[in-house]
């Protein structure tokens, strides 16, 4: 053993492929059922002498190098293999293991390691990683398909969506395999009694905790869309001026939810209530993962309250429906809009119009005549501005007929406002008698409804994002 | 040659106005190109004139606490509000949905910081007392909003500026406020040259420019190797113009001329490939009876169009046949139906016969029958 260390410390210099070869008899990519490669290392491993060790304190080179070591097979394997450390430990060993998770700051590899592979089992879950593996091989096999360029609209969007998900699997690869050498470094310098190194790794553990959490979080927001801009739409329910003053108090919560999120929002279209509030209005929200976040808020909003537009000071329950649309990039297809399809209208008071009128109202509306679908602006300055905002809101309301269309199957689209039913509550504002906020899709609540309704938003949002991918996965 | 403004002053102004000109056209001194200097027309009269700076870009010189602004504001929309209790007159009132649109365009052109900050007063958290930066004094605004409603001032003249496609133009009084009607004759244009790169070659007319919006939006559709002359009669039109012009760094395409109609175009005829006019057409009997903000505001020369409206639209029609080359295009703008009807029939009869082919009568958004487009035989 004493000479296996020694050549790999060397050979790290001399000869890359044989880092390869040895390093794979160790810390390699072994598939669960060959348990064959995995006593030999460990037996390598516990004979190896004190003295043998030099030369190789630096926990950050081992990193890079067996990163080349994982990608070698991972894609073209029909099985993605599994790391595991030099005894055979991986990640979901260790979750098994139920080592006590303890305080960042406590020096416990384990608890360190326990945190960071229940981090990665999130992140799997989350990134809905064995559908992903499956996906991944099947764009794979599309790849090579010697015709694919043929069509080079559908080769494109395949090869966009094999290197997103491409880089997302490797990201949870790499991440695994770290924490997996790590491992194996702390027990090398623990049998080598080298207290530096031990506590670079320890150190190396603790910072990989930190970042796992942030993965975390980052993993929540994987979908195709979600880093895309979108428009936010509220309507008001029946019942007149009081649910029409909620639709402006939903409207104005995601203005400042926006805000607090330094997302730009600009106001598209909005038709005011005859008293008070607003009957409908379209928002648009720049930013990125603005639709990731936003289309968790699609549903009907519901209010408790003594309504103030009531002179009997009675209770009064309204209701407002919310949906979002994800504004696709360039990059994604999009639907191509006949100009021949389309019918431009523009308000008018019934006048004269041209030079009779001197009117700063140039609200367009844009009716796409084969699905009906309309779009209106009137917030800009002129009415070329006006028509190209009512033309974008068109654009992505047909968009999303698209991908509703085309995802009917697996039911991963935000409805659109007409595809809302009043039923379909998602979460409940109550000011009066008691004061409250609940999600009824995750009882996620909070005690203060005016700090959600100035746009304090976030839990409400991840609350649900983590309990719809959880619940996607049947396997956790 | 004649220029409004020393272009050092000009770059000043622009670069005052960069926080809030989001549509903003260049910000380099302008460049006197060799069409602006070869220009032949005299403008004597416009000489003298100059045109007033828009709101937007003005220097911010006026600092405000924040409460203030608040103060005006409340009061602004109060009145925004009750405007339609205290009409007397119900065929011709103010709509309080579109004063509170246009008090939030006044507040984004006239305050420098985010105009949030005044839209949504409940969220900030020091009480007002922070300073706002304003490019006109509080008093001026009191009384900006009190001419809007009680004299009925057109918005765009209180701001001097109208938006217009992706422009942004100076207006005022004695300049028509181009209409958002009008920007479909710079669309017909586009769809045209696109089809047809031969229209990006030729002189390109816009006889009555006005605030020279027509000019401009054309100017920027047929790309570099355009050329287009900008005529008005009005003094004032051809200073407006000339600055318009110039804030888009559009000097070596537009040639501001004054004069009437085609006066100006002498040594032009049979040449241009294009001919585009929003001439005054309304009926001499309208006039009385038109909007407050039209009517009382709007330069009478740029809307009376004679008893039926017609008289400038046959002189252009006349015009169009003596000046457009084979093949060229024109594009008028009509009070409607009945008009845009007259006018197709005059030019298919008598001394114009067989000058034109494919003459069309194209409704506005609103499905009025607004322009009359052709080409020269």
């Amino acid at each position: 053993m004493l000479s296996l260390i020694i050549r790999r410390s060397r050979s790290r210099f001399i000869n890359g492929i044989k880092i390869r070869t040895i390093f794979s008899s160790c810390n390699s990519l072994s598939y669960p059922d060959s348990s064959s490669s995995v006593l030999v290392s460990r037996r390598n491993f516990n004979s190896t002498p004190a003295s043998s060790y030099f030369g190789f304190n630096s926990g950050k080179i081992s990193y890079s190098e067996s990163n080349f070591v994982s990608t070698t097979r991972s894609l073209s394997s029909e099985a993605v293999a599994v790391a595991t450390t030099c005894d055979g430990l991986t990640v979901e060993r260790i979750i098994a293991n139920q080592w006590p998770i303890l305080d960042e700051n406590e020096s416990d590899w384990k608890s360190h390691a326990a945190a960071i592979s229940q981090s990665i089992q999130v992140i799997k879950r989350r990134l809905q990683w064995k559908k992903l593996l499956v996906r991944l091989n099947v764009l794979s096999a599309e790849l090579n398909k010697p015709d694919l360029w043929n069509d080079p609209i559908h080769a494109g969007k395949i090869s966009r969506e094999h290197g997103s998900l491409t880089g997302k699997m490797k990201g949870v690869m790499t991440f695994e395999r770290e924490l997996l050498e790590h491992i194996d470094m702390l027990k090398l310098a623990k049998e080598e009694d080298d207290s530096e190194l031990e506590s670079d790794t320890l150190k190396a553990l603790m910072d990989m905790r930190r970042v796992s959490k942030e993965k975390e979080l980052e993993a929540l927001l994987s979908a195709e869309n979600d880093p895309c801009s979108c428009y936010i739409e509220v309507q008001a329910g029946a019942g007149g001026t009081e649910s029409n003053d909620w639709a402006f108090m939903v409207m104005e919560m995601y203005k400042t939810w926006a805000q607090r999120r330094k997302f730009s929002v600009t106001v598209v279209d909005e038709a005011a209530g005859e008293i008070a509030g607003i009957k409908r209005a379209t928002i648009k929200v720049n930013g990125e993962y603005a639709y990731g976040y936003a289309k968790a808020e699609v549903g009907v909003h519901r209010l408790v309250r003594i309504s103030p537009f009531d002179s009997g000071k009675r209770r009064h329950t309204s209701f407002a429906a919310v949906a979002v649309i994800p504004i696709l990039g360039d990059g994604s297809t999009r639907v191509q809009i006949n100009d021949s399809d389309l019918r431009i209208e523009r308000f008018r008071s019934g006048g004269a119009g041209g030079q009779h009128a001197n009117t700063t109202d140039s609200a367009v509306r844009i009716i796409h005549i084969p699905t009906g679908i309309t779009a209106t602006c009137q917030n800009e300055r002129s009415q070329h501005m006006n028509k190209a905002s009512a033309m974008a809101v068109l654009q992505s309301r047909i968009d999303q007929l698209e991908m509703a269309r085309q995802t009917a199957m697996n039911a991963q689209h935000t409805q659109s406002l007409t595809e809302i039913s009043w039923g379909n509550q998602i979460r409940t504002y109550v000011l009066h008698p008691y004061r409250m906020v609940k999600d009824l899709r995750t009882n996620y609540e909070v005690s203060d409804p005016d700090s959600v309704l100035e746009g304090d938003l976030d839990g409400f949002i991840l609350s649900f994002l983590s309990s719809s991918l959880d619940k996607d996965d049947p396997e956790h | 040659m004649i220029r409004i403004f020393p272009s050092l002053r000009f770059t000043s102004l622009l670069s005052a106005a960069k926080p809030l000109c989001s549509y903003s056209p260049a910000r380099e001194p302008p460049q006197y190109a060799s069409f602006t200097e070869a220009k032949s027309s005299p403008q004597t009269n416009s000489l003298s004139i100059t045109p007033k700076t828009p709101l937007f870009l003005r220097t911010p010189s006026h600092a405000t606490s924040l409460s203030e602004v608040w103060k005006w504001h409340d009061w602004a929309k109060d009145l925004a509000s009750s405007v339609e209790e205290s009409s007397t007159n119900s065929e011709d009132i103010l709509d309080s949905v579109i004063l509170h649109r246009e008090l939030k365009w006044l507040i984004e052109d006239s305050i420098v910081d985010d105009p949030l900050v005044i839209l949504h007063k409940s969220e900030i958290a020091d009480n007002g007392e922070k300073n706002v930066k304003l490019r006109a004094s509080l008093e001026e605004l009191y009384d900006l909003w009190r001419q809007r409603i009680e004299k009925r001032r057109p918005f765009q003249y209180v701001v001097g500026c109208e938006h217009w496609r992706d422009l942004v133009l100076c207006v005022e009084e004695g300049v028509l406020i181009p209409r958002p009607e009008t920007e479909l004759i710079v669309d017909m244009v586009e769809e045209l040259v696109a089809r047809d790169e031969w229209f990006k070659k030729g002189f390109w007319a816009d006889l009555g420019t006005g605030s020279g919006a027509i000019a401009i939006g054309i100017a920027k559709v047929l790309g570099s190797s355009g050329r287009v002359i900008a005529t008005d009669l009005s003094p004032v039109a051809i200073a407006v113009a000339g600055h318009n012009v110039q804030r888009y760094s559009l000097e070596g395409m537009i040639e501001v001329r004054e004069g009437s109609w085609f006066e100006p175009l002498k040594g032009l005829e049979g040449k241009l490939v294009g001919l585009v006019s929003n001439p005054p057409y309304i009926p001499s009997d309208d006039i009385p009876g038109l909007q407050a903000e039209v009517g009382r505001h709007e330069p009478k020369l740029a809307l009376d169009g004679g008893i039926d409206g017609t008289d400038s639209l046959l002189h252009l029609c006349h015009g169009a046949s003596r000046m457009l080359q084979r093949g060229g295009f024109f594009v008028f703008e009509t009070n409607g139906e009945k008009q845009s009807k007259m006018i197709v029939d005059y030019m298919m009869s008598n001394d114009l016969k067989d000058c034109f082919s494919d003459l069309k009568i194209v409704s506005d958004f609103a499905g009025i029958n607004r322009f009359v487009t052709g080409f020269r035989l």
